[in-house]
């Protein structure tokens, strides 16, 4: 076991210094001059010249590359340019709210994919299977920016319910604020939460939702449980027991896939509703060419998603014992 | 098994209810037909010139001369949609065709040698996981520039490591079978195995894959033109209907809910159509592989 | 079962609660929503128009821009010039920094020191170009001294002045900035606000409004959105056409609908072969249907532009026209420069070669994209290959149009000041901001006695001049001058003053001033 994790733990090294590398090379590749951005309309191509000195632009790719290399072993990976603060620094300031906004998606979609899924498969070719898997269809066929308009056109602008952009107080905090008796926070945390967190999670949802369907299906045909059945035991507690454990082991699997997916949709997501996570960061960094920054982002993404995944195979295991780790 | 086995079922979430597998099989194809036909004989079905504007009559509702009303350039909104079915099925089917070939190749190549390949190509297939797909594709295009074949290279990029993953595992499976064993006891050649005896069979998944992946590559399509990283205009490409319709969303939402809902169907038709084809192409085997990595 | 359900209906539950939009809105607070978040409040580093707002309220400067861009004193409490290279400031009395610490003559020349300084890179450096040398008199008195005269001057001493003893010390003003505005720095959450509050010890006396958040909401139709579910206070341009006509149409809100100082314009690469002509740039500059451009697509937000000098400005003439929309004058300008359909393609052709453009802006910009989209459109009908090319910011304006490989691209100018602040670096010859190439000695010369003149008849002459040659010539085609516009809550507390630079301190309810 703790080989296994070491062992995943080796292979990340190689992945990001790949990935690294790969960034280093694109944005090489990429055109546009953060030394001009930053000076801006009244630049001239001498204070730009200048300023691309200072940054240390000029200097040949291997150079800069090594530089990088070398800091990063010291966890440092550089200093924004347009910020002018390090880059781990500004990183870690933006990743809860991402990590709050991607685990509340997540958890919704268990809950609605789940939801949708057991009653599918326990109405098994009913009108409610069917609405059920049309509604999944629909999660997978809708452009999720889209999703995120509508929802934030109906519930915030034309019924005015819930806020339209930003992010209350953290969650941690304003769980905190609600146990020492100052539940509006949580619900202004809440309330900002609900439409990005929706939209984020549709696609998932609609995923886990035939996931569910598919291993209930398969558990409630086999033997044990018509055996159950027979016993005399209640058909709830059938499904509860064996058909919803089985539904489980995929759910864990996907969420592992869909991780990575739901970071992708973050950035969508983040900046129609103005979520100040990593996502809308990463938009912001594009647009300006802060290559440090662009790296820093790319390298964070990177490693939480090979971590996410770990602990995914790790669950996994620990709730499947077919499964071996080797 | 080098890594994790995993009994998921990636393939059978898919699946569909009894009752709605034939029909839904039947709706996909028919809705994915008249996509391929709208776009093979867009400039027959098309009722009005393409780029044919009309500053006067911005944004009509549906009437007998327009018969999803008019774009934010009074543009014949059926018409742009029926021309936008080609741009977005060649960007779906270059990017769906390039990842299959590569991610495929790759799969082969390392499930059949092994080793350190393997493992080789299952480290550059993890950098490419590891990269967030929009970052990666809004750097390639930035790199590239725009244009169809570019966007579909970037979407390449993003979508041909699926494709190494299972064919990888398929391909881990099916060299243990005993007709890949015999033809290798028969000294057929690396290559030969790979490609007579190993392919044909793993073509299952890809198929599958390839099927709803065509849906992806629209929908990723529109939001790399939402983002302002898509085809220049005026391309009629169904992801700047969107993005303009969502501009005007809260004025006009016609614009944004009929080439919104033209996505939509679409890709629900391309994903019917791929739960059909999984189900007729021997689910059990499909599932089983396709879950693993 | 029962409780995956139970869960569900709680979420469901949760989401349809009717609740009160978030913001706990006392009446003294103010919520402005930004369209991007402060790179640097370090007002001799800003380059962004919300670090330019927070700074404005944050920082107070020698001279302050009315509304009408006139300069008037802020904490320099007079000046005198007594000869046309020299300028003396008077600070006023017991001046202080929001932290208590004094504001003297030190601080003044070590901001503008700092800011001249080519290794301190200032984006803004330019400006000061001609500052020979800053010096301190006497504790309350600075004298600037010129290289030449330097009209437009008054107009850029606006920059907010910056703790010296802090600075030194090594105090990071780009994150905790210190002034000695009328609002001080509280507190900034990088990606999504800005806090200040009102400081107490302006000398101007403490504003009305005891705290300014500076919201951040990228996409101008989600802050719209964003205002209408009273979330925000105040919203400002950069905002859509369609949500302008809306907004002003709903009585919960009042509105400041203004000229800008900010133009939308063509820029001609006059290095292009094919732009070389002055004649080629005026045919093409006859197929921009500046009118359906800025009352369709801008829905009338911005103004039809006949020059390259503002309404607003002192130096205006509506005499100087641009080359009229006038599609079969175009053809018949290309027939003569021996662009004719001889193959029978459709298209204009000469010596053989058709004739084929790009027209390209940059991607963030909906509004600007489709002004393109437009104007591909009628240059095709005229037979002309026309191409449109989009890329993101950087791409086109650092790695494209800053290289000059350009032939026709959609831009536009903010800030405008001062005329020279439009013109001198972009159509001298040589010019920093020259992308195009473009060279008139004769031009060249009027935009130099117009940025040295002190005489303003000589400086309307000289931009009216200047101006005319430019229509005719065309290196710039202007399209629109951008109007300003602000939405504001009815209820706010103040008597709202607006700017078209879109400065803050017109809403928060000052005093004085």
């Amino acid at each position: 076991m703790t080989a296994y994790i070491a062992r995943r733990l080796l292979l990340l090294i190689p992945t990001a210094l790949g990935i690294v590398v790969l960034t280093f090379g694109l944005l090489l590749l990429i055109p546009g001059d953060p030394a001009a951005v930053l000076l801006g309309e009244n630049s001239t191509p001498e204070s730009i010249a200048r300023l691309r000195q200072s940054l240390g632009l000029d200097d040949p790719w291997y150079i800069r590359l090594w530089d990088y290399f070398r800091a990063l072993l010291t966890g440092d990976m550089g200093t924004s340019i347009f910020q002018g603060q390090p880059v781990t620094e500004i990183v870690f300031g933006r990743l809860g709210a991402t990590f709050e906004l991607a685990i509340v998606s997540l958890i919704l979609s268990v809950i609605i994919g789940m939801t949708l899924g057991v009653l599918a498969a326990m109405k098994q070719g009913s009108l409610i299977d069917s609405a059920a898997m049309l509604f999944a269809q629909l999660g997978i066929s809708m452009p999720i920016y889209w999703l995120g308009l509508l929802l934030m056109l109906a519930f915030a602008v034309i019924l005015g319910w819930l806020p339209a952009i930003g992010r209350g107080e953290p969650l941690p905090e304003a769980i905190a604020a609600a146990l020492s008796g100052r539940p509006q926070v949580l619900m202004d945390s809440l309330s900002h939460l609900v439409l990005p967190a929706l939209a984020l999670a549709a696609n998932t949802a609609a995923i886990i939702s035939r996931l569910v369907r598919t291993s209930m299906l398969e558990v409630l045909r086999e033997d044990f449980v018509r055996t159950a059945y027979a016993k005399g035991l209640r058909r709830p507690r059938v499904v509860i027991r064996h058909a919803l454990r089985n539904a489980l082991l995929p759910v864990i699997s996907v969420i592992g896939l869909r991780f990575g997916a739901l970071l992708g949709g973050a950035v969508l997501v983040e900046s129609i509703f103005a979520w100040p996570g990593l996502g809308q960061l990463t938009i912001t960094a594009i647009s300006q060419r802060d290559l440090p920054l662009i790296q820093g982002i790319i390298l964070t993404f990177a490693i939480i998603y090979a971590l996410v995944n770990l602990v995914v195979d790790l669950l996994y295991a620990a709730v499947d014992p077919r499964v071996r780790l080797g | 098994m080098q890594r994790l086995t995993r009994a998921s079922g990636w393939g059978e979430a898919m699946r569909v209810p009894a009752i709605l597998r034939n029909s839904s099989l039947v709706l996909g194809a028919v809705i994915t037909l008249f996509i391929v036909f709208c776009a093979l004989f867009a400039p027959y079905i098309a009722t009005y010139g393409v780029n044919e504007m009309d500053m006067r009559n911005r944004f009509a509702g549906p009437s007998l001369q327009h018969w999803l009303g008019t774009d934010n350039f009074g543009r014949d909104l059926w018409s742009r949609l029926v021309f936008g079915a080609r741009v977005s099925l060649s960007v779906g089917l270059i990017s769906v065709g390039g990842a299959a070939l590569i991610g495929t190749t790759v799969g082969l190549v390392a499930g059949y040698l092994r080793g350190w390949v393997d493992l080789l190509l299952m480290r550059i297939t993890d950098i490419f996981l590891g990269f967030p797909a929009i970052v990666l594709a809004l750097a390639l295009i930035a790199v590239l520039g725009p244009g169809i074949f570019n966007i579909s290279l970037a979407l390449i990029a993003v979508f041909w490591t699926e494709y190494a993953r299972v064919v990888r595992s398929t391909t881990l499976v099916l060299r243990e079978q005993n007709y890949v064993q015999a033809a290798q006891a028969l000294g057929a050649s690396p290559l030969r195995i790979i490609f007579r005896e190993i392919l044909p069979n793993a073509l299952g998944p890809i198929i599958v894959l390839a099927s709803l992946g065509l849906g992806t590559a629209i929908i990723a399509e529109s939001a790399l033109s939402f983002l302002g990283f898509g085809l220049p205009p005026p391309t009629p490409t169904w992801g700047w209907t969107l993005a303009y319709g969502t501009r005007f969303i809260r004025d006009e939402p016609w614009l944004s809910i009929i080439s919104g809902a033209t996505i939509m169907i679409t890709v629900l038709g391309f994903n019917l159509f791929g739960d059909g084809l999984r189900d007729i192409l021997d689910p059990r085997q499909l599932t089983r592989s396709a879950g693993k990595k | 079962m029962k409780t995956f359900l139970l869960t569900l209906g709680t979420v469901a539950a949760l989401a349809l609660m009717p609740m009160q939009p978030a913001m706990a809105q006392s009446n003294d607070t103010l919520v402005v929503g930004v369209d991007v978040d402060a790179g640097t409040l370090d007002p001799r580093l800003a380059r962004d128009t919300t670090a330019y707002r927070a700074n404005d309220l944050i920082y107070s400067g020698l001279v302050h821009l009315t509304p009408n861009l006139e300069a008037v004193p802020d904490l320099a409490e007079s000046w005198e010039s007594p000869d046309p290279t020299t300028f003396i400031f008077k600070l006023r009395d017991g001046l202080t920094f929001s932290d208590g610490s004094p504001l003297t003559a030190d601080d003044v020349v070590f901001t503008y020191e700092t800011m001249t300084d080519p290794d301190f890179n200032s984006p803004i450096r330019s400006l000061y170009s001609p500052i020979t040398k800053i010096e301190k008199m006497d504790d309350r008195t600075v004298k600037f001294s010129l290289s030449e005269p330097y009209a437009p001057l008054l107009s850029y001493l606006d920059i907010g002045i910056v703790p010296k003893k802090l600075v030194e010390g090594g105090r990071d003003i780009a994150a905790e900035p210190v002034g000695a505005g009328p609002m001080k720095f509280a507190e900034w959450k990088r990606g999504s606000e800005i806090v200040l509050e009102a400081n107490p010890g302006f000398w101007g006396g403490e504003p009305t409004m005891k705290k300014v958040t500076l919201k951040l909401i990228p996409d101008n139709s989600a802050r719209a959105q964003a205002f209408e579910a009273g979330d925000l206070n105040v919203i400002q341009s950069p905002l859509s056409p369609q949500d302008i006509n809306r907004l002003a149409a709903d009585d919960r809100f009042g509105n400041v609908i203004i000229p800008g100082l900010a133009v939308t314009y063509l820029n001609f690469n006059a290095g292009d072969p094919l732009l070389a002509d002055p004649k080629m740039r005026q045919a093409f500059a006859m197929l921009v249907d500046q009118e359906t451009i800025v009352n369709d697509i801008y829905q009338g937000a911005d103004a039809i532009a006949n020059a390259a000098i503002l309404p607003s400005s002192w130096a205006y003439s509506a005499d100087i026209k641009q080359p009229a929309f006038d599609v079969e004058g175009a053809k018949a300008k290309f027939a003569e420069l021996g662009w004719t359909d001889s193959n029978g393609d459709g298209i204009l052709d000469k010596d053989g070669a058709p004739l084929t453009v790009t027209i390209a802006t940059h991607s963030e910009d909906p509004n600007r994209i489709q002004a393109v989209e437009y104007i591909q459109a009628i240059f095709t009908q005229a037979g002309i290959d026309a191409k449109t090319q989009l890329s993101d910011w950087p791409s086109f304006s650092t790695g494209y149009v800053l290289k000059g490989e350009h032939q026709i691209a959609l831009l536009g100018w903010v800030n405008i000041v001062d005329p020279d602040r439009l013109l001198f670096s972009q159509l001298t010859t040589g010019g920093g901001r020259n992308w195009g190439g473009y060279s008139n000695p004769q031009v060249d010369e009027l935009l130099q006695t117009g940025r040295s003149s002190l005489d303003t008849a000589d400086r309307i002459a000289a931009y009216q001049a200047a101006a005319t040659t430019i229509a005719e010539e065309v290196p710039y085609y202007i399209i629109s001058y951008q109007g300003y516009q602000m939405f504001y809550d009815k209820d706010l507390p103040v008597k709202v003053e607006a700017t078209p630079r879109g400065n803050l301190r017109g809403l928060i309810g000052l005093k004085s001033d």
